[in-house]
C-alpha cells in the first residue's frame, strides 16, 4: 500500500473521509433536521426567533471574539457549578441554538457563561449593560472586570438636547462638561443580543434523567 | 572541487530547493515573531484587561484570534511546509520540481494570511476556531497550499528508490490532506453554514484534523528524516511505522469530541473521543519507540526533537486523561486547556519543527549556522519558556477549575487567585519572544553569509565530515 501510489492516495483520502463522515456527517444526520417544539398548552413553538436587532448583535459578539473568555452553553445541574452559579436552570440543548445565525458556544470560562444572561434571577438592564461595556466595572464594584470596549461610544459634544442615548455616568467616570458618552449603533446591537439570551422554556430533553421518577409520573409534560 | 562528503551532505535537491526552501521558513519565522508580540499583548489582557483596551484592533477576543492564526497559519505552515518539500526532495532522490509553483504558492499564501489578519483586527473574522480568517481570503488560502505542495507530490511520484520511508507518508499525508480539511470546513461554516451547533461540532473536527491530519504529520515527517539520518542507524522497531501512521489518520480527528464534554451536542461525540484518545496511545507509543536514539545523542536539533518529541507523548497522555468526564470537570473551559493545545503546538509540533530547521538550513546553505552562541541562546530560552508557559498555565488552570467548580468563589476571588500565575505566563511569552528573535538574527545572519557562496564552490569542507558537525557550530 505504502509503494502503490493510487492506494495510497486512495488511503490519504479514506482517511480525511472516514473522519469528516464519522462526526460532521454523523451529527448532521442526527440534528441537522431539528425542530422547535411546540407545546400545546402554551400555543407556541420554543424557541422564538430572536428579534433583528440581537440577531445583528450577535454578529458583533462574534468579529469581537467575545467567545474567546464566554461559553453559552450551561452545563447539567449535576455537573460542574453552572446552576449553583446562577447560570441557568437546566442544561443548554441543541435545539435552543436552532435560529442563532452563528452560535457562540465558546471554549473558555475566563468569563462567565452567557447562555441565559437575561433569564438569571436578578438580571442586569439594558443602561447596566451598557454603562459596563464602557466602562469595565459591575455595576456598584469599584474594581476593573471586564475590558473597557470604548471604542464601541462616541464622545460627542453636545448640541442641543443630551442624547437619548447618553450613558449616565458615575461622577469619576463622568465626561468633561458639555460632552457626553453615546453608544454607536453596533453598541446597541450588541447590547440588545446580550438582552435577548434567555432559555426560559424547560425541553423534554433538558429535563434531567431521573428513571424512576420519570416512570411514576410519566415522561412528558 | 568540494570533497566527496560534501556532495553526501549538500545534495543536488538541496542547492535546487534553496531559495524556495529558505523563503518558506523565512516566513514561518517572521510569522513566529509577530505571533509572540501577539501572544504577549493577549496574556498581558488577561492579568490587565484595560491594556490596549481602548482599540478594537487589538481587544482582547481579536488578539487571540490573530495569535492562532498567525501561529498556526503563519509560523507552522510555512515552516511545516518547508520540511516535507525538503523531505520530500532528498528521499525522492532527483532535485524537487515545478518549485516556481511552490514560490508563487507561499507568497500568496503569505498574502492571504496578512489579509486575513487586517480582516480579522478590523472587524470580518468568522469567530470559529482555527478558521477565523474571513470568507474572502479563503479561497486563496486553498489555492496557495495546492500550489505549495505541488513540488512535494511531484517528488513522491517520481521517486527513484524502491522502498518508501514514513518521513514520505507523513510529509505526503500533510500536503495531500489539507487542502480537503480546508475545503470542507469552509464549506460547512463559512459558505453555507450548518445549523445551530453543528458548526461547534464541525469546527471541533476541524481544529482536531488540523492538528492530527496536517501538523503533526509535518512535524513527524522532518523527526522522522532527521534521527536516522544523524544516527547513522535503522529506526528500531520500524516495522510498526505503518500502522502507526494510520491509526493517527484515521481515529485523530475523532479525539477532538472531547472538548465537547457536558455540551448541548451529541453525546457519543466525547464518548468516541474517549475511546479515540486511548487507541491514539499506539500512535505515540510507536513514535517514541522509533524515534527513541534521539535521546542517546547530543546535538542541537537533537535537543529540540528531544523535547519535542517528549512534549508530543506527554501531551497525548494528558489530552486522554482529560477526555474522561471526572476530569474535563475540572479542566474544561480553563487555562489547563489553554496549557494542552500550547504542549502540543509549541512543546511537540513547533521544537520538532525547530530541530529540522536545525539540520536542513546548513545542508541549504551550505554553512553551518552563523552564531553558535545564538542556537545555544535560543535552545535554552526556548526549552525554558515552554516549560513555563505549559507549567503556569496548568496550575493556573487547575485552581480556575476547582474555584469554578466551587460556586461560593466569585470571579473577583477567582481571578486573584489565578492572576500570580498569569504574570508567570506573560513572563514565559517574553522569554519566548526573546529566544526566538535570537533564532531570527541567526537565521538572517546563516542567510546572508550564504549568498556569497555559490553552489559549485563549497568552502570549508572539512565542517562537513561529520553530520552532526554541521548542524551544531561549536557545542
Amino acid at each position: 500500500m505504502m509503494k502503490n501510489g493510487f492506494l495510497f492516495f486512495a488511503g490519504l483520502f479514506a482517511a480525511f473521509a472516514f473522519g469528516w463522515a464519522g462526526i460532521a456527517l454523523g451529527s448532521h444526520r442526527q440534528l441537522g433536521a431539528l425542530a422547535p417544539y411546540h407545546d400545546d398548552s402554551e400555543g407556541s413553538s420554543f424557541p422564538s426567533r430572536p428579534p433583528g436587532l440581537a440577531a445583528r448583535g450577535q454578529l458583533v459578539y462574534a468579529d469581537l471574539g467575545c467567545a474567546s473568555c464566554h461559553t453559552q452553553q450551561v452545563r447539567r445541574p449535576d455537573f460542574g457549578s453552572d446552576k449553583d452559579r446562577g447560570w441557568g436552570e437546566r442544561q443548554s440543548v441543541a435545539r435552543d441554538y436552532i435560529y442563532q445565525v452563528r452560535p457562540q458556544l465558546g471554549n473558555s470560562r475566563t468569563g462567565p457563561d452567557l447562555a441565559n444572561l437575561s433569564g438569571r434571577k436578578a438580571p442586569f438592564d439594558a443602561a447596566e449593560l451598557t454603562v459596563f461595556l464602557y466602562t469595565g466595572i459591575l455595576p456598584g464594584g469599584k474594581v476593573l472586570s471586564h475590558p473597557p470596549f470604548k471604542f464601541l461610544f462616541d464622545d460627542a459634544v453636545v448640541v442641543g438636547e443630551t442624547s437619548a442615548y447618553a450613558l449616565v455616568l458615575p461622577p469619576s467616570l463622568a465626561p468633561a462638561a458639555g460632552r457626553q458618552i453615546v453608544p454607536t449603533e453596533r453598541a446597541r446591537t450588541l447590547v440588545s443580543y446580550l438582552q435577548s439570551l434567555n432559555t426560559p422554556y424547560e425541553f423534554p430533553e433538558a429535563r434531567p434523567v431521573t428513571p424512576a421518577v420519570a416512570q411514576k409520573e410519566g415522561a412528558h409534560k | 572541487m568540494s570533497s566527496p562528503s560534501t556532495h553526501a551532505e549538500v545534495t543536488a535537491a538541496d542547492t535546487a530547493g534553496r531559495w524556495p526552501l529558505l523563503l518558506l521558513f523565512a516566513s514561518g519565522l517572521v510569522w513566529l515573531v509577530v505571533s509572540g508580540v501577539l501572544a504577549l499583548v493577549a496574556s498581558i489582557q488577561l492579568h490587565s484587561p484595560a491594556f490596549l483596551a481602548d482599540c478594537a484592533w487589538f481587544t482582547h477576543g481579536r488578539v487571540t484570534a490573530l495569535v492562532e492564526t498567525t501561529f498556526v497559519y503563519g509560523w507552522c505552515a510555512n515552516a511545516g511546509v518547508g520540511i516535507a518539500l525538503w523531505v520530500l526532495g532528498r528521499l525522492g532522490g532527483s532535485p524537487l520540481r515545478a518549485l516556481n509553483w511552490a514560490v508563487v504558492g507561499t507568497l500568496f499564501w503569505n498574502a492571504a494570511i496578512a489579509l486575513g489578519l487586517i480582516g480579522i483586527a478590523t472587524g470580518d473574522a468568522t469567530s470559529f476556531s482555527l478558521l477565523q480568517m474571513p470568507g474572502y481570503v479563503q479561497p486563496l488560502l486553498v489555492a496557495a497550499y495546492v500550489a505549495m505542495s505541488v513540488s512535494g507530490i511531484l517528488a513522491w511520484n517520481g521517486r527513484r528508490t524502491d522502498g518508501t520511508f514514513a518521513s514520505q507518508w507523513y510529509a505526503v499525508a500533510a500536503l495531500f490532506i489539507f487542502p480537503w480539511l480546508l475545503v470542507a470546513a469552509q464549506a460547512m461554516l463559512v459558505w453555507s453554514p450548518v445549523r445551530g451547533v453543528l458548526q461547534a461540532v464541525v469546527d471541533g473536527w476541524y481544529v482536531q484534523s488540523v492538528l492530527s491530519l496536517w501538523l503533526a504529520p509535518l512535524a513527524l515527517a522532518g523527526a522522522y528524516y532527521v534521527v536516522p539520518k544523524a544516527t547513522g542507524r535503522a529506526l528500531p522497531s520500524y516495522e510498526f511505522a505503518p500502522l502507526a501512521f494510520w491509526t493517527l489518520l484515521f481515529v485523530g480527528s475523532f479525539s477532538g469530541g472531547r472538548h465537547l464534554i457536558g455540551g448541548p451536542v451529541p453525546a457519543w461525540l466525547p464518548t468516541l473521543a474517549n475511546a479515540a484518545c486511548w487507541m491514539l496511545l499506539f500512535h505515540f507509543s510507536v513514535v517514541a519507540l522509533n524515534l527513541r536514539g534521539v535521546f542517546s545523542r547530543g546535538g542541537t536539533a537533537f535537543k529540540f526533537i528531544s523535547f519535542g518529541l517528549s512534549a508530543y507523548v506527554l501531551g497525548s497522555l494528558l489530552d486522554a486523561m482529560t477526555s474522561f468526564r471526572g476530569v474535563a470537570l475540572i479542566t474544561q473551559f480553563t487555562y489547563f486547556a489553554t496549557a494542552q493545545q500550547q504542549l502540543a503546538l509549541y512543546g511537540g509540533i513547533s521544537m520538532l519543527f525547530f530541530g529540522s530547521i536545525y539540520f536542513a538550513m546548513p545542508r541549504l546553505t551550505g554553512r553551518s549556522w552563523a552564531s553558535g552562541a545564538l542556537v545555544r541562546g535560543h535552545a535554552a530560552l526556548t526549552i525554558l519558556g515552554v516549560l513555563l508557559l505549559v507549567v503556569s498555565l496548568a496550575v493556573a488552570g487547575w485552581i480556575q477549575g476547582h474555584d469554578l467548580n466551587n460556586a461560593k468563589i466569585a470571579y473577583a476571588e477567582l481571578s486573584a487567585h489565578t492572576r500570580p500565575w498569569l504574570l508567570v505566563v506573560t513572563a514565559a511569552y517574553s522569554i519566548l519572544l526573546f529566544g526566538n528573535l535570537l533564532l531570527f538574527v541567526n537565521f538572517i545572519l546563516s542567510v546572508c553569509s550564504a549568498c556569497c557562496v555559490r553552489s559549485d564552490n563549497l568552502p570549508d569542507s572539512s565542517s562537513f565530515r561529520q553530520p552532526s558537525a554541521m548542524e551544531v557550530p561549536a557545542l
